[in-house]
Order: structure tokens, then C-alpha cells, then sequence
């Protein structure tokens, strides 16, 4: 103790000349800081009601609720996450999971309200002051807390491959398919999207347990064609995939694939109950591709005896005679139906209906008939030179090449067309040409720029690295004819296919005109079903809509015995076929056993 | 100094059993409640204390009226959830928490932290280690009648609390280190601002050491006070200033280095004393400790790189199974989580070791027998006990 | 208006609204009557085509038939108006052709937007040449009525013919 200690503590004196340091009220002038975690902002056209902001909070804060004047439509649940600040504890672990960005905080922290409801409100849709802040809290652009890209998939290399239709992807291995299925935030918009309404989110959780029996049982109760969608679906749910709105969606058919994969072939059985008692009712479907094998299926299982009729010595239609064999070998088509088989299908294949089995001989002779024809039949352009012999169909070439017959493979062709059908055709003949002559010379001309192309990407990135040429904004205008012979196609570029309105209005410019040599010109664009088995009275009796059977919602024609589905009424699409063979069974199935109301 | 030695005529006899007998009707005794809504406590604990006279005779330490159950509510949160949880356990000083859990989660889940969330994280320590002394400080001295001190103290708290909430988007609850890393970079300018509040709280730490320390009456009311021997030391548990105080250099941040500080230059601030002023003094040297860590750190940390390691999907993260044991060098001494993984998305275990647990409760109980009652505030003070932490 | 003395008037280097009205109605109608001639010849998958197609062109001929009506055009009917070059092209397509005994779809949506692209460019080429007024808004409205029907046919031929189709 010193004489300082008893003078010292007088120095804080001075601090009565110092100005006071306080914010004085309103503190309004105070705003948050730049990062500041405040009120919530969210941007309800940007957001899509995935609920992962809600999955992820750990105080229940978060409810996702209707948000007025939106109705639900793929991709987006029209529901908004409402927010509880009586729960809230401003983590923002919401804001850094929002798999759209739409979320966000402002920087705002004052709110005086005596209604204690106010603190409950739905960010973007119940307008708050602070919704136009520009500071506060977003996610930063490093900070994820999902991965947001796929894992690499093996496949065989462009070399490796053109040489031959072995199948070009590997599926994922074990680890790659665990990390693939472990970005998924198992939100379920892919449900609502799938047209056959597969449960995805669980059978991507099997993946992640490793429980792939019950994956596959999974697959089975909306899918009996796991093993061709796995690899050939249309993956409409990758299009609407949260995950894919900041990163790559996940790769749902590639775990599809690798849950069929897994389990042993033998196995596929164990996981399905047998077929119910028989009924001693009997449906016929003609057509065994995905609709008409689904439906018989289905039927089967619900004890009813189905005969399936296919006009061509192998079942699977256009899965099997249109898709080739590098994307989809045959065995794999084979396993799907033998599994559909052994539920007790009787299936007959090249028993074309029209021939020496009538359709009306079908009608008295079973208490419904499936029709689940497909789209068999290619469009033709009708350009002038079109009708040459050696103007080919797509279609056409494709059930050839499957069926191993030698349609003259040219030295130099030149497809029109810029859907998945000419992207198969142009690789089909690349690969026999890399077979017969060493050298791949396919052209495919495209009406739609690169832009808008029809194609997978995929697709067209492959069909690239096999030395397949691509040319978009191609208008055909003539087949070229020299001394009788197709010597190539010209094209005229195409200024602009769509207008304003994204309406098909082609305008091209004359001046760019390209003649693209080829002793071959196919033809793959659209395709239409071959409804001649139907006969002019009974085409005559039942009722169209735009050119396809007129079905109801249960998939049955104006003529109660007669029953529609697949491509044929829906058009060109596995998985909607499939989900449409669903629809056909439930409804004969409720048919056939008197209770309609409830199907 | 000579340690304070109470007259012990005036004591109970002790039972058999060794506990004291007192008896209450004989109005030799009398029963106090110090808290648990009482200016002389820190948080929400009580002391049941046993007085005669002036002279505590004997107490008892209560805890629970914080109960929250965080470690049982972690074991119903997926690891991600747990993060926002951890902070509340010790709310002067939180970033131990998100620390020590996040380092848990790294270390059964085989993942770490990139080198430039490391530097922010330790930054963030020290910044966090800064404001729990201010706010001691603002204790200490209030606890013996001196306000001023706290709301000087409270002014630079509150700067710091402004770096905080530029750095990390909140004053109080930061929730900033998460498992993988640190959320974000440092804000532009954050260098020079930081510097600014480093300057005025250097001023009110000079003016806290004019007016709190070089005392007569602080130093009549601290000095000799609350003694901790030595021998306690290993006994109880003592950690951190209170145990530096006692001329054990006990930290964590030297015994066993984290983060970056094998990289920082410094040195543990210890004291001989063990008495009330000497822990306060150790304090206040700390505080010049980690201003000049923050300072180094701000000189060297990396500028750029990655701010978070690759993590798995958080909804889903499941962790191995195992166990790991997490501590640092908080302002109280030794923070800890116990982690323990069942290969689950859920912890099957958390324990956090506060400090605040081992010297607010038996440590306390034996320190404050023979205190006067107006010193017990300024004694329980000097412990620098956060309740919180305490009761998880 | 005959075919023939129609073609008479094509001699001249003008014409007037009154006679650009009559061709007009003439060519709608020859137009309804050639689909609705269509309907029980073409297999009944795709007579909603033939259908809808003379459906439209009946609306245009009601339409046609009320501007030619109205009085406050009436004054201006005799208006004299600069012969286009796509004069001829339209008036081509006045000459029905011969679909076949059972044409498709294609065949009919081909014939149907080369029908309505001539009328397009005729119309457009009227107004162009036409001062500013009541005359040129009417080209205008025309134009744009083919043009807008012309682009349904278009996106409708490119569903059913390009794009998978299904039909």
C-alpha cells in the first residue's frame, strides 16, 4: 500500500470531461452489420419449397406452409418456410442449407409489435420493411454444407467404345454411389415429378445404409423396369433435383442402376410376394414393351391371367428395338421380364394382333384388352428426294441393327433429327462403320440450335467424342440425287426456330446453304403408332383426342372392353409408360372386380 | 503477505462423521441465502451459507437453477444441430464451444479444419478471451462496491462485441466455427477497425490499472483474500488464472498447443500470491496477452485459401464410431468436450468440461468458510465463475 | 367471284379494298369448304385436324363478311390500292390442291400453313403499301390474324412431326 494507491482511483475524475460513449435512442441509426443475422428474407420465386431449411432446424422454428396464390407444379411444392421467432435462435443454418440461395437475413434486429403472432410470419410473402435490405447475412459462395458435385463415373473411353456396342458407363462402385446418394436432402420433389411416382428419397437412404433388398423392394412397388430406367430413364426427377439448383442435381437413375446392381439376380424374386389367388379373369395386352409388360404385371399380381401378345420375337418394344445395345444391352431388358414373366405372364411373341389373331377375337375372347402399341413408326420430312429407297427411317434402322440384320451400312451418312433418336441412329452407324470400313463419317443436322436441342446433353457430348458431327440450326430442304443415287442433303441454316413466344416459326436464311454428302439420308425426327390392327369400323366407333386414343383417367377407350396406355397415349417416354401400365391395371383391376369408385 | 487467519473459536463442534453441528435455535447461527437472485452472485447459482456473526461457518454451493439439459438435448440433434446449441452453454464466453465441439467432430470424423479457419478460429478465441476478462474486470470491481470499473470495461466490451458482429454476423451468440472450418473470411477493413478497438481498450485497461488496482481500498479488500494453496491445486482441479495465480503455470495453450499457437509468441501470465488481487491482476495481464496475440494473428494469418474443409451432406452426416477428448485454454481455465460416436447421425455422448464446475463448487465451498459476508461476492467474484457452464 | 374473272382482275396494276375484300371472303371460304370436303375422307384418328382447320377458317369468313358490312368502310371500299407482288402467290392458293384420296395429317398441316404464310405476306404487303389510316390498320389486323394462326400450325406441325410427336 502506497501513497499512489491512495491517489490513483481520483484520475478516473477525468472521465467527467469525456463525452458519453452510449448510442442514444431511437436505435434505428444503429444499423447491423454487413453480415448481421436479422429478420428473414426469402425470395419466394426463387425458393421452391424444398423444406430443407426446415429439415435442418433444430429448434422447430421453421413450418413450411401454403403459400397463397401459388399452386404446386414440378419442381416447386408452392409451400414457404414460415418462420417462429419465438424459436428462431438466428443460427442461419437455414440460410446455409437453402439449396436455391433464396434464403437469406437482413441486417434489420429492431421489432416492436404487442401481438406476439406477428413474430410468426412466412419471409417474401407476408411483406416485411427490412425485405428490401440489401445487408445481412447470405450463405458465401465457398460455404457449403452439401456437396454439390457428383462423383465421376467410370466409362469406357470414345476409342475403346466406337469399336463395338459394348455398354458405355460403368454404373457407380459402392463408394461413388454412397457419396452420390448422400447429397440428397430427401426433399421429394422427384416424387411428385416421377411419373410412376417413385419413392427416390428412400430408396437413395437404402443406398446410404447399404440396405439395398429393401432398395430394390423399393423399385419394385412403382417400377417393375428398375434395371432398364436405371440407365435409359428420362430422369425427369433429375430436372427438378433441389440439389441441382446450385450444383449438379443428383444422379438418381445412375442409383437406381446401382441398387439393381447390387442385389443379386436370384435375389430379385425373394423380394416380391407371389400373385394373389387367381381370379379366373382374363385380360390380353397387345404390345410387350414397358406399358403393356408393366400392366401385365400388375394384373398378374392381382391374381388375374394376362396374355401378353408382341408382334415381334422379342419383348420390350421400343426399349429393346429402339434403344441400342451400348446404352442398354439386352440382357438387362431380359432380366426386367423375366422377373414380370414369373409372376405367371404368358407371353407370346411374334403373334402380330391383325393377322391370324384378331383384335376382335382378343375382345370375345378375354374380359379386357390392353392396347399398348407404342410409337413404331417414323415421320417422314416429305422433302423433295424423301421418297429415294435410300432415305431411311431411324426407327426403321434401329429395329434392324437390334435384330442383327445388315441394312447396307454407308461409308458417309447424313441424319436429320436432333432428339435421342438421332443421336441412337448416328452412333449405331458410327460404330457399324467403324466396324466395316474403319472410319466413322455420320452428320446429323438439327433444326434446333445447340440451345434448344432435344438430345440429352450427354448424349450429344458422346455422339462428339466418337467423331459423330453435329451441325444445329440445320433446315432440311432436299435430299441431293446424283445419277439416281442419294449423294447428300441440303440444308439451309436456320435463323430462328422459335419466336417471341417460344412458338415453332422457322426462318431461315437462303444464303447459308450447306450440302452434306452422304449415300445415305435418315430420317429421325417425330414418330406416330401404327393403328392399322384396329380396322376402319371399330377406328370409325371409338373416340380420338388430337390424333391419340381418347382414354379416361383409368386409361379405358369409349369402348368399355378396350383399354389404352403407353407411348401410344402419352407419347415417347419409358417411365411414363410405365406409370401409365399402372394406371391401365388398376383400373381393369377395378373393373373386373366391381369396384370402380374406389380405383 | 501474511495468509488472513479467522478466529475459529467461535466454530461448531464436529459430529463424528466430520460434518458441523449446528444448532439454529440456540440464535448462535443463522441461515443466509446468497442467490440465487442476488447482486452478489455470478449467474444463476446460490450459496447456502451458515453464518455466525459476520463469519461465514459454513456453506453450501446450489446449482441447477440454469438447467437447460444441452447435453442431453445434443443427443437427439444430428451433428450439424448441435452446432447452434453449443454456444449457450457459456454465454460471456461462447467461442470455446463451437470450438472445442467443432474440433470433436473434425477429429472422429477425419476431417480438418484448412489452415486459414484455423487462424480466424484462434482470432476468434482471443477476441472471445478479451471481452470474458472485461467483463470479469466490470465483476471483479463491482463486487466490491466499485461501478465504474464496469461500465468502462462494458465500453470495450462492447467495441469488441462490434468486431464480433462484423466478423461473424452476431454480438453475443456468434455461431461462426462450425464443423468444417469457420464460415467466412475476415471483412474488409476488419485489420484497421480491430486495431482501433485494440488502442481504446489498451486506454481503459491503463485507467482499469489507475483506478481499480493501484487501490488502497481494492487492495485492502483483495489483498491476502481467498487464498488457493498450492496443494489444492491438483486436488480441485484448478485450471487457468486461478491456478497461475497460485504460481502453477498451468495452459492449455502451451501444455498442449492447438490451433496456431504453436506458431504465436507468448507467455503464460502467472502470480505467487494465490490471493483475490492477485487473480484479478493475472487477469488484467492477459488482457495485454491477447491483445497482442490478436495483433500477431491479424500480421500473420493467411489471406486467402479455403475457410472450410469438404463435409459430408450435414443432414445425413453419420460419424464413426469413438471417442475424443477436446480442450483449450479459456479464460477460466481448461474448456472440454468429451465426444463420443456410435457410427450414428447422433452424438451418443457429450460432456463439456467447464471450468466454472470445478471451482464454483467444492472449490468454493472450502475456500469461503471464515470469510466475512461482505467478502464472499468479491471472493466467489475472483474465481471467474460462469454458471452456465456448470449445468449443461 | 368466279375462279375466272378473278383472274381477269390480276391483269390490272390496282386494285381496290372492295375487290381485295372479295378475294379475301372467297379465299376463306374456298378454304372451309376444302377441309370441311376432308372430313369423312381422312381416317377419323385425325379429323380433329381437318376440323379445327375449317372451324378457323369459318371464323375468318364471318369476320371478313362483317368488315365487308360495315358502313363506316363503306365510303371506303372504292379506295384505289397498289397490286402487291404476293398478289399472285395468294391468289395461287385459291387453286385447291389435289390431297390424294386419303391424305394424312402432314399432308394436310403442309397444304394448311402454306395457305396461311401466302395470306400472311399478302396482307402484310397491302398495309406496307397503304398510307397510314383505318385501310392500313385493317391490312395490319389481317396480317396479323394469318400470321397468328400461321404459327399455331407451325408449332402444332412440329410437335406432331419433329419433336416425338406420338400421334
Amino acid at each position: 500500500m502506497s501513497l499512489k494507491d491512495v491517489l490513483s482511483p481520483f484520475t478516473a475524475w477525468k472521465y467527467v470531461f469525456r463525452d458519453p460513449v452510449t448510442i442514444e435512442n431511437p436505435l434505428r441509426d444503429r444499423p447491423g452489420a454487413a453480415r448481421y443475422r436479422g429478420f428473414h428474407k426469402n425470395d419466394p420465386e426463387l425458393c421452391i419449397g424444398c423444406g430443407t431449411c426446415e429439415t435442418i432446424c433444430q429448434n422447430g422454428a421453421i413450418d413450411m406452409v401454403p403459400a397463397p396464390g401459388r399452386d404446386p407444379r414440378q419442381g416447386d411444392s408452392a409451400l414457404r418456410p414460415r418462420i417462429d421467432y419465438g424459436r428462431c435462435c438466428w443460427c442461419a443454418l437455414c440460410v446455409d442449407v437453402c439449396m436455391t440461395k433464396s434464403l437469406s437475413m437482413s441486417n434489420e434486429y429492431i421489432w416492436v409489435d404487442r401481438d406476439p403472432d406477428a413474430f410468426r410470419f412466412t419471409p417474401g410473402i407476408d411483406s416485411k420493411r427490412w425485405d428490401s435490405a440489401e445487408l445481412g447475412y447470405h450463405r458465401p459462395e465457398h460455404h457449403r454444407l452439401v456437396p454439390e458435385h457428383r462423383p465421376h463415373m467410370g466409362e469406357l473411353e470414345p476409342e475403346e467404345r466406337i469399336g463395338s456396342f459394348a455398354e458405355i458407363v460403368d454404373g457407380y462402385t459402392v463408394e461413388q454411389a454412397r457419396a452420390e446418394a448422400d447429397r440428397c436432402v430427401s426433399c421429394g420433389l422427384c416424387i411428385a415429378t416421377c411419373p410412376a411416382h417413385m419413392d427416390i428419397p428412400n430408396y437413395i437412404a437404402a443406398i446410404r445404409d447399404g440396405d439395398y433388398r429393401h432398395g430394390l423392394e423399393l423399385l419394385y412397388r412403382t417400377n417393375p423396369f428398375s434395371e432398364i430406367c436405371g440407365r435409359v430413364c428420362t430422369h425427369k426427377c433429375e430436372t427438378v433435383c433441389a440439389a441441382g439448383h446450385t450444383g449438379e442435381p443428383v444422379a438418381i437413375r445412375w442409383l437406381k442402376r446401382h441398387i439393381v446392381d447390387q442385389v443379386p439376380y436370384e435375389q430379385y424374386r425373394d423380394v416380391l410376394a407371389p400373385p394373389a389367388p387367381a381370379t379366373g379373369r382374363t385380360v390380353a395386352v397387345v404390345g410387350a414393351g414397358p406399358a403393356g409388360l408393366t400392366a401385365a404385371f400388375d394384373l398378374a399380381r392381382l391374381g388375374h391371367a394376362v396374355t401378353v401378345y408382341e408382334a415381334l420375337d422379342k419383348p420390350g418394344g421400343m426399349t429393346r428395338w429402339g434403344i441400342p445395345e451400348y446404352r442398354l444391352p439386352y440382357d438387362i431388358i431380359d432380366r426386367d421380364v423375366d422377373v414380370i414373366r414369373s409372376m405367371g405372364v404368358d407371353l407370346r411373341c411374334g403373334q402380330r394382333i391383325g393377322g391370324d389373331v384378331t383384335l376382335g377375337q382378343l375382345r370375345d375372347g378375354h374380359d379386357a384388352v390392353v392396347l399398348a402399341l407404342g410409337l413404331q413408326m417414323g415421320r417422314a420430312t416429305r422433302i423433295p428426294g424423301s421418297d429415294h429407297p435410300d432415305v431411311r427411317k431411324a426407327v426403321d434402322l434401329l429395329r434392324q441393327a437390334t435384330a442383327g440384320e445388315d441394312f447396307g451400312t454407308p461409308q458417309q451418312a447424313v441424319v436429320i433429327g436432333g432428339g435421342n433418336v438421332a443421336m441412337d441412329i448416328a452412333r449405331t452407324l458410327a460404330r457399324l462403320q467403324k466396324q466395316a470400313f474403319g472410319t466413322v463419317r455420320v452428320t446429323v443436322t438439327a433444326l434446333e440450335d445447340f440451345a434448344h436441342f432435344l438430345a440429352d446433353p450427354d448424349e450429344i457430348k458422346e455422339s462428339f467424342e466418337e467423331g459423330v458431327v453435329i451441325l444445329d440450326a440445320r433446315g432440311p430442304q432436299a435430299v441431293v440425287i446424283e445419277d439416281g443415287e442419294v449423294a447428300g442433303l441440303k440444308t439451309w441454316k436456320v435463323k430462328s426456330i422459335f419466336d417471341e413466344q417460344g412458338r415453332f416459326a422457322p426462318s431461315y436464311d437462303e444464303t447459308d446453304e450447306m450440302i452434306h454428302p452422304g449415300s445415305m439420308v435418315v430420317e429421325a425426327i417425330g414418330q406416330m403408332t401404327d393403328t392399322a390392327l384396329l380396322g376402319e369400323d371399330l377406328t370409325e366407333k371409338l373416340a380420338w383426342n388430337r390424333g391419340r386414343l381418347q382414354v379416361d383417367a383409368k386409361g379405358r377407350t369409349s369402348e368399355p372392353w378396350l383399354w389404352a396406355a403407353g407411348d401410344m397415349v402419352r407419347g415417347p417416354d419409358v417411365v411414363s409408360a410405365v406409370a401409365d401400365g399402372h394406371r391401365v391395371a388398376a383400373g381393369i383391376h377395378a373393373a373386373l372386380t366391381g369396384k370402380e369408385d374406389q380405383a | 503477505m501474511a495468509l488472513y487467519t479467522p478466529d475459529r473459536s467461535q466454530y461448531p463442534a464436529a459430529l463424528p462423521d466430520g460434518s458441523l453441528e449446528f444448532d439454529l435455535a440456540s440464535g448462535k447461527y443463522l441461515k443466509l441465502w446468497q442467490g440465487p437472485q442476488h447482486p452478489g452472485i455470478t449467474g444463476n447459482m446460490s450459496l447456502e451459507l451458515t453464518v455466525c456473526g459476520d463469519e461465514i461457518v459454513h456453506a453450501r454451493t446450489h446449482v441447477g437453477y440454469l438447467h437447460r439439459g444441452f447435453e442431453k438435448l445434443m443427443e437427439r440433434r444430428t451433428f450439424i444441430q448441435c452446432f447452434p446449441i453449443v454456444c449457450r452453454i457459456c454465454v460471456p464466453e461462447p467461442d470455446f464451444n463451437e470450438y472445442c465441439y467443432a474440433q470433436a467432430v473434425e477429429e472422429l470424423a477425419g476431417i480438418e479444419a484448412p489452415e486459414r479457419a484455423r487462424w480466424i478460429r484462434t482470432l476468434i478465441l482471443e477476441m472471445g478471451r478479451i471481452n470474458s476478462y472485461m467483463m470479469y474486470l466490470g465483476g471483479q470491481a463491482g463486487s466490491l462496491g466499485q461501478a465504474v470499473i464496469g461500465q468502462w470495461t462494458t465500453y470495450g466490451r462492447d467495441l469488441m462485441l462490434d468486431r464480433f458482429e462484423e466478423l461473424t454476423g452476431a454480438r453475443i451468440y456468434h455461431m461462426f466455427i462450425l464443423p468444417g472450418g469457420v464460415r467466412d473470411g475476415l471483412p474488409d477493413g476488419f485489420e484497421t477497425r480491430m486495431e482501433e478497438t485494440l488502442r481504446e481498450i489498451e486506454r481503459i485497461m491503463a485507467d482499469v490499472e489507475d483506478v481499480m488496482f493501484h487501490n488502497a481500498v481494492f487492495k485492502t479488500r483483495t489483498v491476502g483474500q481467498g487464498i488457493i494453496r498450492p496443494e489444492w491445486i491438483e486436488d480441485y482441479g484448478v485450471t487457468g488464472p486461478n491456478a497461475r495465480a497460485a504460481g502453477v503455470v498451468k495452459d492449455v495453450r502451451k501444455d498442449q498447443p492447438y490451433l496456431v499457437y504453436p506458431e504465436l509468441d507468448f507467455e503464460p501470465v502467472s502470480g505467487t500470491d494465490s490471493d483475490v488481487f492477485t487473480r484479478a491482476d493475472v487477469r488484467r495481464r492477459d488482457v495485454h496477452v491477447s491483445i497482442d496475440l490478436v495483433r500477431q494473428i491479424l500480421a500473420r494469418m493467411p489471406k486467402d485459401g479455403p475457410l472450410m474443409a469438404k463435409v459430408p451432406n450435414v443432414l445425413h452426416w453419420k460419424i464413426p464410431k469413438g471417442e475424443t477428448y477436446v480442450r483449450g485454454e479459456c479464460s477460466r481455465g481448461e474448456y472440454g468436450y468429451y465426444l463420443v460416436t456410435d457410427g450414428s447421425g447422433y452424438p451418443r455422448r457429450v460432456n463439456v468440461r467447464g471450468p466454472s464446475y470445478t471451482h464454483a463448487m467444492a472449490l468454493l465451498e472450502k475456500m469461503i468458510v471464515g470469510v466475512n459476508i461482505a467478502d464472499v461476492a468479491g471472493l466467489m467474484v475472483s474465481l471467474h465463475t460462469y454458471p452456465p457452464e456448470i449445468e449443461r | 367471284m368466279s375462279q375466272d374473272s378473278h383472274g381477269m382482275e390480276m391483269l390490272r396494276s390496282k386494285t381496290t379494298l372492295a375487290e381485295v375484300l372479295d378475294v379475301a371472303i372467297s379465299f376463306e371460304c374456298a378454304a372451309r369448304d376444302f377441309y370441311t370436303a376432308l372430313v369423312p375422307r381422312v381416317s377419323k384418328r385425325i379429323r380433329w385436324l381437318v376440323e379445327d382447320l375449317a372451324a378457323e377458317e369459318q371464323r375468318h369468313f364471318d369476320m371478313f363478311t362483317e368488315l365487308a358490312g360495315r358502313a363506316d368502310l363503306f365510303e371506303q371500299v372504292k379506295t384505289e390500292l397498289q397490286r402487291t407482288a404476293a398478289d399472285s402467290k395468294f391468289s395461287d392458293c385459291l387453286h385447291l390442291p389435289d390431297l390424294g384420296e386419303q391424305p394424312d395429317d402432314q399432308a394436310v398441316l403442309q397444304y394448311a400453313m402454306g395457305r396461311e404464310h401466302a395470306a400472311m405476306l399478302h396482307y402484310g404487303e397491302l398495309a406496307d403499301s397503304t398510307p397510314p389510316g383505318p385501310i392500313r390498320d385493317l391490312f395490319a389486323f389481317l396480317a396479323g390474324e394469318e400470321t397468328r394462326h400461321k404459327l399455331e400450325l407451325e408449332k402444332l406441325y412440329y410437335e406432331l412431326v419433329h419433336r416425338g410427336g406420338g400421334v
